[in-house]
């Protein structure tokens, strides 16, 4: 796919997208903060009942902060377009379209998932921005233009990670006729292995030993970290590394998935 | 252009109980079955041609679609399209093949046409000038210009289903796959689709698959006819020898004059073939081929006829009887 396409596809996505005026306002207004509130009651709960000043290494403020990065990177992260949209092909036929156009579905749909974005993005400087002024800065947090930058970059990674790992689930699509349960189980186990629901910090020792050899704490815990200048920039650079890698070998598998799939493929749809 | 070899497809399905104990069964164990849509079928269309595939729902004939625009495996068989084996999905394959389907909607819902045909542009690399040129030309043959900045979702039908044509069209293929293309739209915008087909098979010489229900845009636009039956392909010639093998009767209308001679009754006519309908002004009768000439001169002879019209059976009619014809072969 040439990058003209590539990007051509991700400008009409953008403005599909952003045409969704109602749905941009309530997603990004009362979906933010519903998720924050409760982060802050719970959180403030957790501190107050427990007496302690510190729990997996944050302290109430730090961890709050934590929860509104991750809150804005996690909708960048997992992409509002692609939950169902491979297996909603499938399932309904509206593959067929794609499989007749001269070019990759995969770099398709990959573009199409990086358009959606824009909303996400936009609600990411526009809460993130208000945030920094609302809320004081807390002494562990080292937020620069350098960690800023350095965690959107491991949130573009981790968008593709997610991407990757969403796809081969999607084309269970090709065997099974709904599959939407495997996207919501992923949601929820790369949610609490990755750091959205609580951070990775605070899981047992032995569980963090394991969770270092998965891929889903490159998903929300390490470009949150990266961001709120917890990470220096040579641990930053291995990390992208391995997200990378790891978006890799995953994308291999899919591939392979794919592969298999798409032979059983009927067309037929509902 | 298109060379189809022995093609075959065979689907799995499941079959479900009914009621809420076959579903719980089902939970567990599924029966599998096979389905053969496609068996063993051969043919060629060559550039230039319009071939019309009919078959009864079920037939197979949007299967064997999917295959040769490379969407679906074959389970056996080969096919060659412009030199490529379609389910390879080779990009110079796809650049020259373009599929209807006008069930489904291929352009997007959300987005005006232009925006999708610009998209389009991309996908196919349709150089500026010919996509300024293609777009030009089919537009206005198919009077939809105004329409282009429109969302699609807020186009009657008939336009939408020009909005698709014209997606299909625009980076000129070599090969068309027209699966349904006038389904659920009104006599004029089928009338105004076919024509257009018409004129683009005149203006490109693309070869093309078309699959309809509505046997007039067979009639219009095919001479040669492929018929599945069952996943097999019983009849591959012009549809003007379907017509001569099968059509065994002909339909001779008389309309009478009143003008106080004895009207024709089923005692004086009746030998002369099937009463179809016998009122004041009108019979209709159905005669044996080879009788038709004595029939019309008895009718002359025995009423007094302001008119006399001698036409085939209808072609659906024909059609019909042959795909619904179990187990006979069609020669």
């Amino acid at each position: 796919m040439s990058p003209r396409l590539f990007l051509h596809i991700m400008s009409v996505e953008a403005r599909t997208k952003m045409s969704y005026r109602v749905d941009f306002w309530i997603n990004a207004v009362v979906g933010f903060l519903a998720s924050f509130g409760l982060m802050v009651f719970v959180w403030s709960a957790v501190f107050r009942e427990s007496g302690e000043v510190r729990i997996g290494g944050y302290d109430l403020p730090t961890m709050l902060f934590y929860f509104v990065a991750v809150i804005l990177y996690g909708k960048l992260v997992r992409g509002p377009q692609l939950q169902g949209a491979v297996s909603s092909d499938i399932y309904e036929g509206g593959l067929n379209r794609y499989l007749v156009f001269p070019t990759s579905y995969f770099l398709f749909k990959y573009a199409q998932n990086l358009g959606s974005l824009l909303p996400a993005l936009m609600q990411l400087f526009l809460f993130g921005i208000w945030f920094l002024f609302l809320l004081d800065l807390p002494p562990d947090v080292e937020l620069s233009p350098l960690t800023v930058l350095m965690g959107l970059v491991s949130v573009a990674a981790a968008n593709l990670l997610y991407f990757v790992l969403l796809f081969p689930l999607q084309c269970a699509a090709f065997w099974a006729d709904n599959v939407w349960s495997l996207s919501v189980a992923l949601r929820f186990v790369s949610g609490l292995l990755g750091g959205f629901l609580l951070p990775l910090s605070v899981f047992p020792e032995w569980s963090r030993e394991i969770l270092v050899w998965l891929p889903f704490r490159f998903l929300y815990d390490f470009p949150v970290n990266v961001s709120l200048g917890k990470i220096g920039v040579l641990e930053w650079l291995a990390g992208l590394g391995l997200t990378l890698a790891w978006a890799a070998v995953i994308g291999l598998v899919g591939r392979a998935v794919w592969k298999r799939g798409e032979l059983q493929y009927s067309g037929i749809g509902i | 252009m298109i060379e189809v070899d022995r093609l075959s497809k065979t689907f799995h399905v499941y079959r479900k109980p009914p009621g809420l104990l076959g579903s719980l069964k089902s939970l567990v164990k599924r029966e599998r079955v096979e389905k053969r849509a496609v068996k063993d079928v051969s043919f060629r269309i060559g550039e230039g041609e319009i071939v019309g595939l009919l078959g009864a729902n079920g037939a197979g004939k949007t299967t064997l679609t999917k295959m040769l625009a490379g969407i679906i495996h074959p389970t056996a068989g080969d096919a060659d399209v412009l030199g490529y084996r379609p389910w390879e999905r080779d990009d110079r394959f796809r650049r020259q093949i373009a599929l209807v389907m006008g069930q489904k909607a291929q352009l997007w819902w959300d987005l005006p046409a232009a925006d999708s045909f610009l998209l389009l542009k991309e996908i196919y690399r349709i150089p500026d000038a010919t996509y300024r040129e293609n777009l030009a030309y089919l537009t206005s043959v198919l009077g939809i210009e105004k329409e282009l900045t429109i969302q699609l979702r807020r186009l009657s039908l008939g336009e939408r289903m020009k909005m698709e044509l014209i997606a299909t069209l625009l980076h000129g293929p070599r090969v068309v796959y027209l699966d349904e293309p006038t389904i659920g739209l009104d006599l004029t915008a089928q009338r105004a689709i076919r024509n257009f087909i018409l004129a683009y098979r005149e203006e490109n010489r693309p070869a093309m698959l078309l699959t309809s229900h509505y046997m007039e845009d067979i009639q219009r636009l095919c001479k040669r006819i492929l018929i599945l039956r069952d996943g097999e392909l019983v009849y591959d010639g012009s549809l003007a020898r379907v017509v001569e093998r099968y059509a065994t009767h002909k339909v001779v209308t008389v309309h009478l004059r009143r003008d106080g001679k004895d009207c024709p009754t089923p005692q004086t006519v009746g030998d002369l073939g099937e009463i179809v309908s016998l009122d004041p002004d009108t019979l209709k009768l159905r005669v044996p081929r080879g009788e038709v000439a004595d029939a019309a001169a008895a009718l002359l002879s025995r009423c007094s006829v302001a008119d006399l019209l001698i036409e085939e059976a209808d072609v659906g009619d024909i059609i019909e009887s042959i795909l619904t014809a179990r187990g006979e072969s069609v020669s």
